[in-house]
């Protein structure tokens, strides 16, 4: 196979496609239909416009567009204005634009659900967010890389605060904040020390080459120190948007942003942006030897490979991120960490540097793309449909959107890696990577980094089903007036000594054998609750300080104040509201109001015992105050799975396919495109292909 | 003496004769003083261009390819002489083009009366002047027309802010201008000269007391000038001045005053000094970068606490030629082009914006960042366009901004001044909190959720709408009673939107049309 490259306008009118379409909608406004229809036509254009350079990439090919052989204007002395489209481009332009016409369909029929406003400016942005992401891909350098990048974090803050209230404004700002500082700040710092590094050695370049830029590597050994910090200048400033902690937190944050922009754009084209600039860094820029072969010197410990740092970073985030989602009861959220999570797959794939690794995580990149989109496409249809974002307000959901809680059970299996679906085989490639780099040792890595890198994956693996499955389990195996408390959302953490003895209004600690006084009617001192609360905290009962800013009343209601502050708490054995507390006629009327409100207060309780959970957890008490979640009276409707009608087809073929996208992955790797660039790319990198 | 010779000498002539005749013919007739004003800055506008052409189709060094005019014939070292080299034909290029564009605004907008178009020409021609002199003292001179000039325009605005602006800019601006002139002194004694170009071949080869007072010199030129570019803690003349001038002054001020005095002060630099110089003398580039850095950070975080929209652009101003001044003291070729480039990207960004902030002060009557909610919704060209400017003032790329930056970034780091570096880089930062603070409430803040500006009726978007707000019947808008918002208006600030976008991919442009002129200044080039 031999490269050869070719000028060709097309990478140019991928990226431009959807910035044309911008206009179009824009000036459509006024009718909604045909706005919709721009996007759409939009996104398969675009998607015809990649797909068709695939097979030529697929032989070796490489098209390149560039604005000085066009115009002859260099964008600054040295560097060219270029799109190249090179396998590793294809890949996430690929999956970019073909994602994006189903979620383009999706995105109308939420935004129209939901009666949004400003939906011309949200269409809008959201073609341009395409627009800069294929830019991302099609970069043929850093400078170029830079410019898409700033550009996408500049086009996704409308979506981001698209909701135009404190907490969208908050969250927006935040975005801005965080993704400035990762473009404008460490990648042109990055950026603009490679120009100056290679400019030492040669004549100053920042295009990608595959297997590194051979005049920084020359550059770098005059210079190791300069070139290291620009190396962790680049990965930081991909890292906001690839989200590896400590640099994370802005991705939770931005899940108030509408359904299609957290799916398409907070789970695939934004933050693989930076998953894909770590890939462009390792690959591209400074090659796989550069960071055994200037290792940092530490103290005590000697030469440490760049990667390795960035490995352990992207680790513990796996990890932590995932431990983090389990205690997540809103859906999106717990959604957004289990993103975090799986993007630092991507970037530990990347950092062991060994080829099989390396293939394992850029087809990391499709697979969670697909798995999470099905994920949030699902979430966002059941926002639509029922106004439901806590997992434990779902119980039961399953009769009500029975495909659409199938489809999230296939997107939480292939998060999971379990095998016949996409993310089992990235995952494959990931272990058998890191234990194949376990034999050979050579990339820099000590053994038992790679073998601490594996039980990492392991782990969180784990933990991917211990955080999902709840979610599918109570959507079909429970029923909203028969299910179990989830323990990780609503016991403090680290769980809670029980006992189910005690009833509701009991002084805690006190394990009544005769099922104890009445509930008092009188003030039952609420302070020397808490007092004992706090001394004794291991033998409250599961919450039921929760109920404390509720004002006092009679028996009948109080209970049922209490069952509806937990509903979960219905079927807890011997719990207070496994009688018929949740039927009396009297209390209908406050029930849903109560409902939210409860489940408020009880939120933020969770998140004053759970101090290293993320502080802006308060959004999810703040959310309560808008939606009216949960079974409505009387249960879920029963909806058939075959006639569509739990949701509109907008929304539901969207899920579909992509759910099917997902498991084509999983059982047919071969025939879907993605194993096999993933394969050139690395063939390309270090020679040999690794199948 | 060939004809383009005569360009430079008419070019700033012209508007200083011509400025007499609005006063002349406002004896007899109301409204010539815009008729007047359009027809000498179209002329200068042209004859702008005409030089550019000349100047940038020659080959050669800097002095070679430059039109000189050497006034009333005498030749240098005795006589004065105009210069249009590679640098200064950009700026006059700057002001010519600014000067024409704010016309537009100007015609409804602004303040009338023949009166501001006399002090309108007078300010274009010293500004011209200040840009082409080729001579120390005559730079004084301008220095003082320009500042006249100024202070005409500021206290042409209603009320007794604009006059107690104007008296404190006239007061510190001529405190400056003194102090430059004590700093010509100085080189005078070491040298005997006052052409620029002489002093260049001079300076250089001083030795002894000569040596110290061209050092002195030195001082008070950049104190004198750290005054008029309104580097902090001496700025505080600007943000009155540019919140108080009458809104069709300031962009005019805010774009070309403190530009032109920046540059005065590169071309002082590096053509007078001389980067070896500057660099010889112990603490002098220290110093210079830290005013400069300084002056980001204090700058930037003036005008992030700014609840006036004027005031914030005008701290901005500060911040931005911060950066300017830390990239000459950088001493490298790069970073001298990227602080070229800023100015006139700054010049032009900021012209556009105070536009935007006069178009809507006109039509949605707003001038509080809080005032600007909803903004967008009910006047999305302008809108539009100052978000276009505001991130192109971040230096997002692609835009004039960002190449700018790209170039001082890359100096700063040849240079390995990794303090310069990082406030470079943060700068980014430090502008987004106060451009973010207005985006957000213009996009993302609806109005309903303060107080309407000015009433409820008439708020039908599109500009169109904003003279038709008067048949409310609701308050009259006093002061601006009967103006509105034309079309030409918002052309201008859309153009200048549009020009700071393409701008953006000619990085390369300005490389070459400044190469003569970076050359000459003989600094260190990139290893």
């Amino acid at each position: 196979m031999s490269e050869h490259v070719v000028t060709d306008p097309r990478p140019l009118a991928a990226v431009l496609v959807s910035a044309i379409a911008v206009v179009f909608i824009v000036a459509s406004y006024r009718y909604p239909n045909v706005r919709e229809g721009w996007s759409v036509l939009a996104a398969l254009a675009k998607f015809g416009i990649v797909a068709s350079m695939l097979p030529g990439v697929m032989d070796g090919t490489i098209y390149v567009w560039s604005l000085e052989e066009a115009t002859g204007l260099q964008f600054v002395a040295g560097v060219d204005f270029a799109l190249r489209a090179d396998p590793l481009g294809m890949l996430f332009a690929l999956l970019a634009s073909f994602l994006w016409i189903f979620t383009s369909f999706y995105a109308a029929g939420y935004m129209r659900g939901l009666d949004e406003h400003a939906q011309t400016r949200f269409f809008a942005a959201f073609a341009a967010s395409l627009s800069t992401a294929v830019g991302i891909a099609f970069a043929s350098n850093l400078l170029t890389i830079f410019v898409f990048y700033e550009l996408l974090s500049l086009v996704t803050y409308p979506l981001v605060a698209h909701n135009e209230d404190s907490e969208a404004r908050i969250a927006g700002r935040k975005y801005l904040t965080y993704t400035f500082f990762g473009g404008g700040v460490f990648l042109l710092a990055g950026t603009v020390l490679v120009y100056w590094l290679t400019s030492q050695a040669g004549e100053a370049t920042l295009a990608f080459e595959a297997g590194g830029i051979g005049l920084l590597t020359d550059a770098a050994a005059s210079d190791p120190a300069i070139a290291q910090a620009a190396f962790y200048l680049l990965i930081a400033g991909f890292g906001v948007k690839a989200a590896v902690m400590p640099l994370h937190s802005w991705l939770a944050d931005a899940m108030v942003a509408p359904t299609p922009v957290s799916g398409l754009l907070h789970a695939v084209a934004v933050v693989k942006s930076g998953a894909f600039g770590v890939a462009r860094v390792y690959l591209d820029t400074f090659g796989l030897e550069f960071p055994t072969a200037f290792p940092l010197s530490v103290p005590f410990v000697g030469d440490v490979p760049l990667n390795i740092p960035v490995a352990i970073l992207a680790a513990f985030t796996l990890t932590a991120a995932s431990i983090i989602a389990l205690r997540k009861d809103h859906l999106k959220r717990r959604l957004a960490y289990s993103t975090t999570a799986q993007l630092s797959y991507i970037v530990v794939g990347l950092s062991m540097l060994h080829p099989i690794a390396v293939l394992g995580a850029l087809l990391h990149i499709p697979a969670h793309a697909f798995g999470k989109l099905t994920l949030f496409f699902c979430a966002g249809a059941v926002h639509v449909e029922t106004h439901t974002d806590y997992v434990s307000e779902m119980a039961g959901i399953g009769k009500r959107m029975p495909l659409t809680m199938g489809a999230f059970a296939v997107g939480a299996a292939s998060m999971a890696g379990i095998p016949l679906l996409g993310g089992f085989v990235s995952k494959f490639y990931l272990l058998i990577g890191a234990a194949s780099g376990a034999e050979v040792a050579t990339f820099g890595l000590e053994v038992i980094w790679l073998w601490i890198f594996a039980g990492a994956l392991i782990v969180s693996g784990v933990l991917n089903i211990a955080y999902l499955w709840p979610v599918v389990y109570t959507a079909f195996f429970e029923s909203e007036d028969r299910h179990d408390a989830k323990p990780l959302l609503e016991f403090r953490a680290g769980g809670q000594p029980e006992s189910y003895g005690v009833l509701e209004g009991e002084p805690n600690g006190v394990v009544a054998t005769d099922g104890g006084r009445d509930a008092n009617g009188e003030d039952d001192g609420r302070e020397d609750e808490s007092v004992i609360d706090e001394a004794s905290d291991g033998t409250t009962d599961h919450g039921e300080d929760d109920d404390a800013p509720l004002p006092d009343h009679d028996d009948p209601e109080r209970d049922a104040y209490a069952v509806d502050a937990h509903p979960s708490d219905a079927d807890v054995p011997f719990g207070p509201g496994s009688s018929d507390s949740s039927d009396g006629a009297d209390s209908e009327h406050v029930h849903d109001h109560d409902t939210h409100e409860a489940t408020g207060s009880h939120d933020e309780h969770n998140d004053d015992r759970s101090s290293h959970d993320d502080k802006h957890d308060h959004h999810d008490h703040h959310d309560d105050h808008h939606h009216h979640g949960g079974a409505p009276m009387g249960g879920w409707e029963r909806k058939s799975p075959v006639t569509f009608a739990e949701s509109t087809w907008l929304m539901l073929m969207p899920i579909t396919v992509i759910a099917i996208g997902a498991i084509t992955l999983g059982i047919v790797p071969d025939y879907a495109v993605f194993l096999e660039l993933a394969d050139t790319i690395v063939e390309a990198v270090t020679g040999e292909g690794v199948r | 003496m060939s004809d383009v010779d005569l360009l430079p000498a008419l070019l700033v002539v012209g508007p200083i004769l011509l400025a007499t005749v609005p006063v002349l013919l406002g004896l007899r007739y109301d409204r010539t003083g815009w008729s007047v004003a359009l027809g000498t800055t179209l002329g200068v506008f042209a004859g702008a261009c005409y030089l550019a052409l000349e100047v940038y189709s020659a080959d050669g060094v800097n002095r070679e390819i430059a039109v000189i005019h050497e006034l009333g014939g005498f030749s240098q070292p005795m006589g004065i002489e105009l210069v249009a080299d590679t640098f200064s034909t950009l700026i006059v290029l700057l002001v010519a083009g600014t000067a024409l564009g704010v016309l537009a605004y100007t015609r409804v907008g602004g303040p009338r009366g023949n009166t501001f178009y006399s002090g309108y020409l007078l300010l274009v021609g010293g500004l011209l002047g200040l840009s082409m002199t080729g001579d120390v003292f005559n730079m004084f001179v301008f220095l003082e027309i320009v500042g006249l000039g100024t202070y005409a325009l500021i206290s042409s605005g209603d009320g007794p802010e604009s006059a107690f602006a104007a008296l404190k800019y006239l007061i510190i601006g001529t405190v400056g201008a003194s102090i430059y002139l004590i700093g010509v002194g100085f080189l005078f004694m070491a040298t005997g000269h006052l052409n620029m170009h002489a002093l260049g071949g001079e300076i250089p080869g001083l030795e002894g007391q000569n040596l110290q007072l061209a050092r002195a010199g030195f001082a008070f030129i950049f104190v004198g000038f750290a005054i008029k570019v309104a580097q902090w803690p001496l700025h505080s003349w600007q943000p009155d001045a540019y919140q108080h001038a009458p809104d069709g002054v300031t962009p005019l001020i805010a774009a070309l005053v403190s530009t032109v005095s920046a540059y005065a002060l590169g071309r002082l630099m590096f053509t007078v000094f001389g980067g070896d110089f500057i660099a010889a003398t112990p603490y002098a580039a220290a110093v210079v970068v830290t005013v400069g850095a300084v002056s980001v950070i204090a700058g930037s975080t003036l005008a992030v606490i700014q609840t006036d929209v004027k005031r914030m652009l005008a701290y901005s101003s500060v911040s931005q030629f911060g950066l300017i001044v830390a990239a000459y003291g950088l001493l490298t070729e790069t970073a001298l082009l990227g602080a070229v480039i800023h100015l006139i990207g700054h010049g032009l960004m900021k012209a556009g914006l105070f536009l935007a902030v006069g178009v809507i002060a006109l039509g949605y009557g707003a001038r509080t960042v809080d005032a600007y909610a909803g903004l967008a919704q009910h006047r999305p060209y302008v809108a539009g366009s100052m978000a276009v400017l505001l991130i192109a003032l971040v230096g997002i790329p692609p835009s004039i901004g960002f190449i700018g930056k790209w170039y001082i970034a890359v100096g700063a780091i040849e240079a390995q001044s990794w303090l310069v570096a990082g406030v470079i880089f943060l700068s980014t930062m430090l502008t987004l909190a106060y451009v973010a603070r207005l985006l957000e409430r213009m996009y993302f803040t609806p109005r309903s959720a303060l107080e309407s500006p000015r009433g409820t009726a008439g708020t039908e978007p599109g500009p169109a709408a904003a003279g038709g707000a008067l048949t409310d019947g609701g308050r009259a808008m006093g002061a601006t009673a009967g103006r509105r918002v034309t079309i030409g208006m918002l052309a201008v600030v859309a153009l200048t939107a549009v020009i700071a976008v393409v701008l953006g991919f000619s990085g390369d442009v300005f490389t070459e049309l400044l190469a003569p002129f970076i050359e000459s200044a003989e600094l260190e080039v990139s290893p």
